[in-house]
């Protein structure tokens, strides 16, 4: 028997029953979509991750007062809380190789008022180069300079969304009076947003010194930003700080009272979380395939058993037991193979409109499709066999006789 | 059992060797507990461009002869020579290429395929034998043509009268060309008007030199032959009814 005479069968036969095979290969369809779809809403996901850290500064490293220890993949201690790090560390570090610019930031809540709108938020002391440590652009006014730093001034700019719940726009920027914990402040800025996390954009900044001498007492910081110069420097920037602070802090045990974290380090994390959250979805979306395959096989044997008497007349006029084989198992394949590509179909419009939904765009993966259509056809002929081998093997005197 | 083989002529001797020739041949059913024998050292040579009626009451073991001479089913002792080639030890492949090259079939129930038109159902055999889809196409019409149905190509076996599906059962015997055709109660399922077509039919084949043997209870249909054999009790009788 010829292959495209088996086709030509195949096609006729799911051609006439074609509500039964559109069933059949919902199940396929159904699987395939959902594997297609959940790898790409995993990736997805991963990559709106990985899009906001890296929005955080690609260059940048964080030093972060107290220790921590890593045991194994947790890292416990008092990571943030602790008082260790000053603004004279801040400033030995800016005088490193390798280091672009240095932001510390003096951190503190403060209810801050403009006109009749309020709102506690996060206020933060620093210097010029948070803007491009912190990968942030103005929109609005001017950030703050040298010169407001070295003279305490009274100013701020607030991030995005705070303006937005301070009821502030463009217009406001150099006539609003903001009150911060009480004290007036001179509005000089509003930053463009930089999405990620609404905390990104929920922030008051004013220069380092005015909030040293106002609201934080000591001379201590809650965290120092530092861009490196060039994103390969960051190791060994990383190891110079270290160096640096061990120094100054008088530490010759190895155990440090800082942190320094790197974007490298998070997008790590972050991707080995995202393999087995993909692993994971994949996993649950493939039981949906192996379901959609049973049903495929269910159907294959509830034919070879009304076509017994089809069958026999084959025979009788010449099929083979392998002409009779090849037939169901070409049906079992077209099933599963029109199932999966519809499926993936389904899938990519679907993958799409999460991805829209989220934000995160169309995250597409070409193997995602090559492995779930593989699947597919395995899925065809594992479940397509054993129906097509007792076909196959039907004796054509009782198959003949058979009603 | 290669293809060669099976096309080869066995006898050696120069005379026309017979379509059929059963040498001996038993069918015994094994039960498990008894053993029940269908047919019972059964000798018979049709020869080539014979009209044979194998005529017998229901339980001589009509259906059993009617398996074995179509090769459905093989015989459990005795030797069975078709068309000069030994087909009694074949394996279930080398039956289906014999069945596909050397037999046509006329079935009582017509045994057409379901939900297929005329045409494809007379072209199914030929697709078996690997012809190409065009030819066996050409070749299934010109069968259905002759045997006056070329206004029903397309028409569904459902969408068709019971002699009018009988005719497409004869086209789809016909259409291979084959040594031998077997006919069991073709007229079986037919009114006495349609029957008698068909049987007709028969008549018109053997005239063109076709070797028939047609397999029935009813001595009418049988009295169609040239020559009528009698089956009873798994015995074969030659001559006129006894």
């Amino acid at each position: 028997m010829r292959f495209g005479d088996l086709i030509r069968v195949a096609l006729s036969r799911l051609g006439t029953g074609k509500l039964r095979t559109v069933l059949t290969m919902l199940g396929v369809i159904i699987g395939v979509a959902s594997v297609v779809a959940l790898v790409s809403v995993a990736q997805g996901a991963t990559k709106g991750i990985s899009d906001r850290l890296q929005s955080l500064g690609t260059n940048l490293l964080t030093v972060s007062p107290g220790f921590s220890r890593t045991v194994g993949t947790v890292t416990r201690g008092s990571f943030g809380s602790a008082t260790t790090l000053t603004l004279d560390d801040a400033n030995a570090i800016s005088q490193l190789n390798g280091v672009a610019t240095v932001a510390p930031q003096l951190s503190t809540q403060k209810l801050v008022i403009a006109g009749t709108q309020n709102e506690t938020t996060r206020v933060v002391g620093t210097t010029p180069g948070y803007l491009s440590v912190f990968a942030y652009s103005m929109w609005s006014g001017s950030f703050l300079n040298e010169a407001s730093v070295d003279a305490s001034l009274r100013v701020a700019v607030i991030g995005a969304t705070t303006a937005d719940n301070l009821g502030l726009t463009a217009a406001s920027v150099n006539n609003t009076t903001l009150y911060i914990g009480g004290l007036p402040f001179e509005l000089i800025g509003i930053m463009q947003p930089k999405g990620g996390t609404t905390a990104t954009d929920d922030l008051v900044l004013i220069p380092v010194s005015t909030a040293h001498e106002l609201f934080v007492g000591s001379n201590s910081v809650s965290s120092i930003g530092v861009s490196a110069a060039a994103q390969a420097d960051i190791s060994t920037v990383s190891g110079e700080i270290t160096a640096l602070l061990e120094q100054r802090h008088g530490i010759t045990n190895g155990v440090d009272d800082f942190t320094i974290t790197t974007q490298a380090q998070l997008l790590g994390t972050v991707s080995s979380v995202s393999d087995v959250l993909t692993l994971l979805l994949a996993g649950i979306a493939s039981i949906s395939l192996l379901v959609g395959g049973i049903g495929i096989m269910n159907i294959m044997l509830v034919s070879v058993r009304e076509r017994t008497r089809e069958i026999g007349i084959r025979k009788a006029i010449g099929a083979r037991g392998r002409d009779i084989l090849s037939q169901f198992l070409v049906e079992a394949l077209a099933l599963s193979l029109a199932g999966g590509l519809v499926g993936i179909g389904v899938g990519v419009v679907a993958s799409l409109g999460i991805g829209i939904y989220a934000g995160w765009g169309f995250v597409f993966n070409p193997l995602t499709v090559v492995v779930a259509l593989g699947f597919s056809l395995i899925v065809g002929i594992v479940f397509g066999v054993w129906p097509a081998s007792q076909a196959a093997s039907l004796d054509p005197v009782v198959a003949l006789r058979y009603e | 059992m290669s293809a060669a083989t099976l096309l080869g002529r066995t006898s050696a001797s120069t005379e026309v060797p017979p379509i059929i020739h059963l040498d001996n041949v038993s069918r015994v059913y094994d039960t498990g507990r008894i053993q029940v024998p269908a047919l019972q050292n059964v000798n018979l040579r049709v020869e080539d461009g014979e009209f044979l009626a194998i005529i017998g009451p229901s339980g001589s073991g009509k259906s059993t002869m009617m398996n074995i001479l179509g090769c459905l089913d093989r015989p459990t002792s005795g030797r069975y020579i078709l068309d000069g080639q030994p087909v009694d030890e074949l394996d279930n492949d080398g039956l289906a290429y014999v069945r596909s090259r050397s037999i046509g079939f006329v079935f009582q129930s017509y045994n057409l395929l379901p939900r297929t038109s005329a045409l494809e159902n007379v072209a199914t055999p030929l697709m078996y034998q690997g012809v190409p889809h065009k030819e066996r196409l050409a070749r299934a019409r010109a069968a259905l043509e002759r045997l006056g149905l070329g206004d029903r190509l397309n028409h569904e076996p459902s969408e068709l009268s019971g002699g009018q599906q009988q005719r497409v059962g004869i086209a789809r015997a016909l259409v291979t060309e084959p040594a031998l055709i077997l006919a069991d109660e073709p007229t079986g399922n037919l009114d006495s008007h349609s029957g008698s077509e068909v049987l007709g039919l028969f008549s018109d084949l053997h005239a063109l030199g076709r070797t028939i043997v047609l397999i029935t209870h009813d001595s009418d249909v049988a009295a169609a032959a040239d020559r009528i054999v009698h089956l009873r009790d798994g015995e074969l009788q030659e001559g006129a009814a006894a």
